[in-house]
């Protein structure tokens, strides 16, 4: 086991106006995982990952990682950590305008003040590996939205992190992009063992991974495991969903 | 809704319109304090010498007080509009129409003009008996300053805050009509090496002439009087370094910045990949701001130098005309002592030193021309036994020198170098003397030039006329009465010299007249009785107070004005720029790490222009130190300026640092 949530929550707001957007939720990740976390809007989907990820603290509970409880570290020690080894998918791309895309991506490992060999090979093994070579010159906002989340992907996986986290990567992606970016990560979960927790209220997203945690407001409703084949688990997943919406939650219709 | 738009906005940018309603609040007290002094009667009781000009010089300097606030706040008020670019435009593909969103700019500017206003009348009144006070202290007027505010000067307040009120929320909205009609905007600054780099070397081999150029001032400079080099010389500076200073912000620092990012090495190793081209990036968008401040400082530094030597100047030629509180001559000295018995004036000290008077001829090398002349001649002992003061302005000699003390050509620039070749009437010719301008029993005693020499000279050489001058110190003044002061007015010269020059020195005479010739002739002098300080001190006192009082407010206010410039540049980050430091946070960049990058800009952004200011400020510094050196006192004033500004700097870090936490705390 790689990951140990223990009992974690999480309030916002003040007093009178307090939202509970994680409650009390344990959960444990295997090493080589590739879990997906559903769940409709506000049902706390990224808190929870953010508090996994190191980027947000919770207001109680424990978050193990590697046998480190990883709550109690200073914010120096927590950046350090997520730094050396996490890496970070965003539906936003969180990429920096005011760098081109060789920059973007050898960000962790210059930021690691690695040599200038090893972020040479690395950048070019993660250029192949993700077939973008042609793009290293290229400024952001040349790019096409697919374009921008492989190159947030190259930067989450250039130091090799252990773990890969991805919050709506599909999100801004057209069906094409989404299926190229996925096919991406099930094979860096396969070839490079990553561990990868995915947030995602996409059932066909959430159908790539390995078990999906479905959470609704704020607490762990229910989870299921692909049984290996994918249409299958698409179709649990979707069930799922009704069960949780009544049907219509998810925009999926119950005659589907 | 639209109420609680506009709170929303206020109240995000809260840092930044505190430290713009700040500065905008000490304009507008400082503006009020000075408009209202105009009219305030305990400023005309203590100034009755200078009571006409008062009103005239209050009103000048509000004026132009007001002018500078108006033009800062037309300035520095456009970037708050410019920051809720995205809000704008977004309100509008809501659908909100056009005009409601330029009355929520108007509206927004006449709050926060009309906060401003309030904060700063209510800083006027709190402070104004304040200032009044520190300006009877600088003037050493010991009269109690009463608080005022006329009718008159709240009725222009009123139309001064409706009128600049108006104008500038008419100005915010013509902006934000502006943002709404441009829509587009270009993020990304396509940059043009091939003209950045030819133009930043030029800037730099113009910064460099232009400091060639100030050493040759620092040496040219005595010759304003007869030469038309000095000007070209200050004129020529003065371009380069206005110029040179753009061309360098413009292409030399960005091409720094890009060359170091082409360095792998260095721009690969940690924070770096990001923070130069982030940087380079506020500077591209900061070029103007930056040499606007750094020209402005550059003034302000200027003003201070000259503030400072002129007012050195002036004090030292005060000091130099008038070295004792009283001064006599050998024909005055028993009225004199007279009188003062009469008074019971308490004598803190009295020196007395015979003198020669003779005739000399030499070249003049200030004045370009041969000069014949009475000379009065002291000797090198009785020099030494006057006050040190007396000696302040010359240069040292021993006691085989000549020292030769001449009225200054100009109050400012001394002419510092040795005069040779002066013939005296049957004595031996004067080879060399060394110079100076402090003339021991004041200036006016003597009617020409005087000439110390060794005792043995002052032994053998024979005199036209021989005179003795006494001076007296006091404790707490002569107190020589208005009735004493005026039967004294008949000394006031002692007698008068006819000078009758021939084609040789030796054949020409002195005659001396104890009457006052009908006619006066080019070779007629006249020897003063007696000399006092009496009301000219106080005079010289009040007019210096009030100089310095003007010369701080101003210095501070530009200061301000210039810092909060320089801060709000730094707080107003971009929107996107704001979210790359929070993507930086995101991946694992440590705090400390974004800290410096803050910092890092932070320094930058006010540590150039006050480098290159103090650069330029040099050539003030040659323009006006007549001593030739960088005294201690103007590098006090400068330090003083430096710190205060540093303070800026410092603020302007916190405040930035707060914001971007705040950010990430989101």
């Amino acid at each position: 086991m790689q990951i140990a949530v223990k009992n974690i929550s999480k309030d916002f707001g003040k007093k009178r106006s307090t939202v509970h957007a994680i409650k009390d939720i344990s959960l444990k990740v295997e090493h080589g995982e590739f879990m997906g976390i559903m769940g409709p809007s506000g049902a706390g989907k990224t808190t929870l990952l953010n508090m996994i990820s190191t980027n947000e603290r919770p207001d109680h509970g424990q978050v193990i990682i590697d046998g480190l409880d990883i709550t109690q570290m200073h914010d120096r020690e927590q950046a350090k950590y997520r730094r050396n080894k996490m890496g970070f998918i965003y539906q936003s791309f969180e990429l920096l305008d005011s760098l081109n895309v060789k920059e973007n991506v050898i960000l962790p490992l210059a930021l690691n003040r690695s040599n200038k060999k090893l972020i040479e090979e690395r950048f070019n093994y993660m250029m192949q590996l993700l077939n973008i070579e042609k793009l290293s010159k290229r400024a952001i906002d040349e790019l096409s939205l697919g374009q921008r989340q492989i190159v947030a992907a190259a930067r989450a996986l250039i130091n090799s992190p252990e773990i890969l986290f991805a919050d709506e990567p599909t999100g801004s992606l057209d069906s094409k992009s989404a299926t190229i970016l996925l096919n991406y990560m099930q094979m860096i979960n396969k070839k490079e063992k990553t561990t990868i927790l995915m947030a995602t209220h996409d059932a066909f997203t959430a159908s790539y991974c390995s078990r999906v945690v479905f959470i609704k407001d704020g607490v762990v409703f229910s989870e299921i495991v692909n049984p290996g084949n994918r249409d299958k688990f698409f179709e649990q997943i979707i069930n799922m969903q009704r069960t949780i919406g009544g049907g219509d939650y998810f925009n999926v219709s119950k005659n589907y | 809704m639209y109420q609680k738009i506009i709170k929303r906005s206020l109240s995000n940018m809260r840092d930044s319109y505190l430290i713009y309603i700040l500065a905008c609040s000490f304009a507008i007290g400082v503006f009020g304090i000075l408009l209202s002094m105009g009219d305030n009667p305990s400023l005309h009781y203590a100034l009755r010498w200078w009571d006409t000009l008062i009103d005239d010089i209050t009103a000048m300097m509000s004026g132009l007080f007001a002018l500078c606030a108006f033009v800062y706040m037309i300035y520095v008020g456009g970037f708050f509009i410019k920051q809720q670019r995205n809000e704008f435009l977004t309100f509008e593909k809501l659908g909100m129409q056009r005009w409601v969103i330029v009355a929520i700019g108007f509206i927004q500017t006449v709050i926060v003009q009309a906060i401003a206003w309030i904060i700063g009348l209510i800083f006027m009144f709190v402070f104004q008996k304040f200032m009044g006070m520190l300006l009877f202290y600088l003037m050493q007027v010991r009269l109690n300053f009463e608080m005022y505010i006329g009718l008159q000067n709240i009725g222009q307040l009123f139309t001064l805050f409706i009128g600049s009120t108006l104008i500038l929320s008419v100005i915010n909205a013509v902006k934000t009509m502006r943002i709404l009609q441009k829509k587009k905007r270009k993020n990304s600054v396509k940059t043009r090496w091939r003209l950045k780099i030819p133009a930043g070397v030029f800037g730099i081999v113009l910064l460099l002439t232009a400091q060639v150029c100030t050493l040759c001032l620092f040496k040219d400079m005595h010759t304003v009087s007869y030469s038309s080099r000095p000007m070209m010389e200050i004129g020529y500076i003065m371009g380069a370094d206005i110029l040179g200073t753009y061309l360098v912000y413009y292409g030399f620092l960005p091409s720094v910045l890009n060359i170091m990012e082409k360095i792998h090495s260095v721009a690969y190793s940690g924070i770096n990949i990001f923070s130069f081209k982030y940087m380079k990036e506020r500077l591209f968008q900061n070029i103007s701001i930056l040499w606007f401040v750094t020209e402005l400082s550059a003034l302000a530094l200027a003003l201070l130098t000259f503030c400072y030597f002129g007012y050195q100047a002036v004090h030292q030629n005060y000091n130099s005309a008038y070295p004792f509180e009283l001064a006599a001559n050998e024909d005055t000295v028993k009225v004199i002592r007279e009188e003062l018995k009469k008074n019971d004036a308490k004598v803190k000290g009295t020196y007395k030193t015979a003198v020669k008077i003779n005739l000399v001829s030499y070249y003049s090398k200030s004045s370009q021309s041969y000069i014949r002349q009475p000379m009065t001649f002291m000797s090198y002992s009785a020099y030494k036994s006057l006050p040190k003061r007396m000696r302040k302005g010359n240069s040292n000699i021993n006691s085989h020198q000549f020292l030769k003390i001449d009225y200054k050509s100009s109050v400012m620039y001394g002419n510092q170098e040795k005069e040779h070749d002066i013939e005296v009437k049957n004595a031996p010719m004067i080879q060399s003397a060394k110079v100076g301008y402090s003339f021991p029993y004041g200036s006016s005693m003597h009617f020409g030039p005087m000439m110390i020499v060794p005792n043995k000279y002052y032994q053998s050489m024979p005199a036209e006329v021989k005179d003795t001058f006494y001076g007296w110190d006091f404790k707490k003044g002569d107190r020589l009465s208005h009735s004493q002061l005026q039967k004294l007015n008949s000394y006031r010269d002692a007698y008068y010299m006819k000078v009758d020059f021939k084609s040789s020195l030796s054949r020409s005479s002195i005659k001396v007249m104890k009457k006052e010739p009908n006619k006066y002739a080019a070779s007629t002098y006249t020897q003063a009785g007696f000399l006092r300080q009496g009301s000219l001190k106080k005079h010289f006192k009040q007019g210096g107070g009030f100089y310095l009082f003007i010369v701080a407010l101003y210095s501070v206010a530009l200061l301000i004005a210039l810092g909060s410039v320089l801060t709000l540049r730094i707080l107003l980050r971009d929107d996107y720029q704001s979210n790359q430091l929070r993507t930086l946070q995101k991946i694992g960049v440590e705090e400390t790490e974004v800290k410096k990058i803050i910092i890092r800009e932070n320094t930058l952004t006010f540590l150039i222009p006050i480098v290159f200011a103090l650069i330029q400020s040099f050539a003030a510094i040659a323009m006006f130190d007549f001593g030739r050196h960088i005294s201690k006192n103007i590098i006090l004033i400068y330090g003083g300026y430096i710190v205060l500004y540093a303070l800026f700097g410092l603020i302007s870090y916190k405040v930035s640092w707060r914001g971007v936490k705040q950010k990430f705390n989101l």
